[in-house]
């Protein structure tokens, strides 16, 4: 244990390289997943079709989508045989963050739906009343809802972060290159080097106990 | 007084609105004209509320129609820049009191130097003076009725449907809303509001309507001279 923290506080080049690396995918992926995610939330949440309540449950079913599962998905897509094979993501950074952002995006959808559906009657009413159109109404939901979208945000970069089916499936584990913190644990477990395995581990839970923090910081502003 | 194009400025026939299953309010016809300050007087679930949201646009009739300036409710967009509906309750968007007062002007494109003049002005009117910057979560129930009715008046609305406009207001926040609805009705506005207070209605409106569990039991003008003395 002593090891793990000397590695995390020496600034160990190697242990630093592969955290940095695994917030910069989890990152990147996370930002992606908004593009898609906040739209199909808010689409489910405001407007009224047929196969709403379906699409909701599908969408909210692919929030528990194993993660090897996406890993499969994607590896079939950027092999060099899959369609978008010519692109040279497999492998590589690109692929992690194409996987990585598959996973965190029904997390996003679906908890922007559920925070979207919770807000108050009278805020919907007040907007029309006061002759906001689609626009403004978009831009007004997204800065009410703002610290619940926020908490999905924070949610599926969790998520991200602590997978290790799409990393290796996807990045391979190659080190300099793909290598995260769940793979490097992975490997470096396999190969008894406890100590930088848990330097990592350390790392992770750290993560995790401010994105619980964030989160909880955040509910109590919910509309 | 009939609007410019003749019809009057709210027209119901056959009216009827529903709350789920159950029927809310039913009218065979009624009409408010342009100008009338018009209070809906009666108990807990009468059906002011289910007629002040339908004249906003924000409830669907389930039979008859429902007109405003000759066109269906929920489809004109003269209602959308002239009409403003304010709930009991008011939902104050999270932000500061200026976003707030500020909104209906950006929302129906006023200019900016317009919409930030009439922000100042109806938050004078209505005792805002030094609000601007203090956050919508901190307000009371009283101050939340007068950014809703500054937000109502900066939008520039003439068609004001305010339910219980007073109903959290303590007795100065009381008087400052009724001292605004007076002046913005001097200038020609419409008032239509909801009230279970016989005095508040014989204080503010040109005609009463008495609602009793869904229908009009009673519509008469208020006697000036008389709710004076």
């Amino acid at each position: 244990m002593r090891e793990a923290f000397y590695l995390l506080f020496s600034g160990d080049p190697e242990t630093w390289g592969i955290i940095g690396r695994s917030l910069r995918f989890s990152v990147f992926s996370t930002l992606f997943s908004l593009v898609p995610g906040i739209p199909v939330g808010v689409a489910l949440a405001s407007r009224d079709f047929r196969l709403r309540r379906s699409l909701a449950a599908v969408v909210n079913a692919l929030t528990a989508l194993p993660t090897v599962v996406v890993g499969l998905i994607v590896y079939s897509l950027i092999s060099r045989s899959g369609p978008l094979g010519a692109l040279g993501f497999l492998y590589a950074p690109a692929g992690i963050v194409m996987g990585q952002t598959l996973l965190a995006f029904p997390i996003v959808a679906s908890l922007s739906y559920a925070g979207l559906t919770k807000l108050d009657p009278r805020f919907r009413e007040t907007l029309v009343t006061l002759g906001a159109r689609r626009l403004s109404r978009l831009v007004a939901t997204l800065r009410e809802a703002r610290a619940l979208l926020v908490a999905a945000l924070v949610t599926a970069f969790g998520r991200v972060t602590g997978e290790v089916g799409v990393c290796m499936m996807l990045g391979g584990n190659i080190r300099f290159a793909t290598r995260t913190m769940t793979t490097a644990i992975a490997l470096q477990t396999s190969q008894g080097e406890f100590d930088r395995a848990m330097s990592l581990g350390l790392v992770l839970l750290l993560i995790a106990l401010a994105i619980n923090l964030v989160i909880h910081s955040l509910a109590p502003h919910e509309n | 007084m009939r609007t410019e194009s003749g019809a009057a400025l709210f027209e119901a026939e056959g009216l009827e609105l529903r709350f789920g299953e159950q029927l809310a309010f039913a009218v065979p016809r009624l009409l408010v004209e342009e100008g009338e300050r018009l209070a809906l007087l009666g108990p807990n679930g009468s059906g002011k509320t289910t007629v002040l949201k339908a004249m906003g646009g924000l409830l669907a009739p389930c039979a008859g129609s429902l007109r405003f300036m000759g066109e269906p409710v929920l489809s004109s967009r003269r209602l959308r820049e002239r009409c403003v509906y304010m709930h009991q309750h008011p939902y104050i968007l999270a932000g500061t009191v200026a976003y707030n007062v500020t909104f209906g002007c950006r929302s129906r494109h006023v200019g900016r130097e317009q919409g930030e003049a009439r922000a100042r002005e109806a938050m004078r009117i209505l005792g805002l003076e030094g609000f601007g910057r203090r956050r919508s979560r901190a307000l009371s129930g009283g101050e939340s009725q007068r950014v809703a009715l500054a937000r109502a008046l900066a939008a520039g609305a003439d068609v004001l449907l305010l339910d219980e406009p007073t109903a959290s207001a303590d007795a100065d926040s009381r008087d400052l809303i009724l001292e605004a609805l007076r002046a913005r009705a001097r200038t020609g506005a419409t008032l239509i509001f909801s009230t279970h207070d016989p005095g508040l209605a014989r204080q503010l409106a040109t005609r009463v309507i008495l609602l009793d569990r869904g229908s009009v039991a009673d519509d008469r003008p208020v006697d000036r001279a008389e709710a004076a003395s």
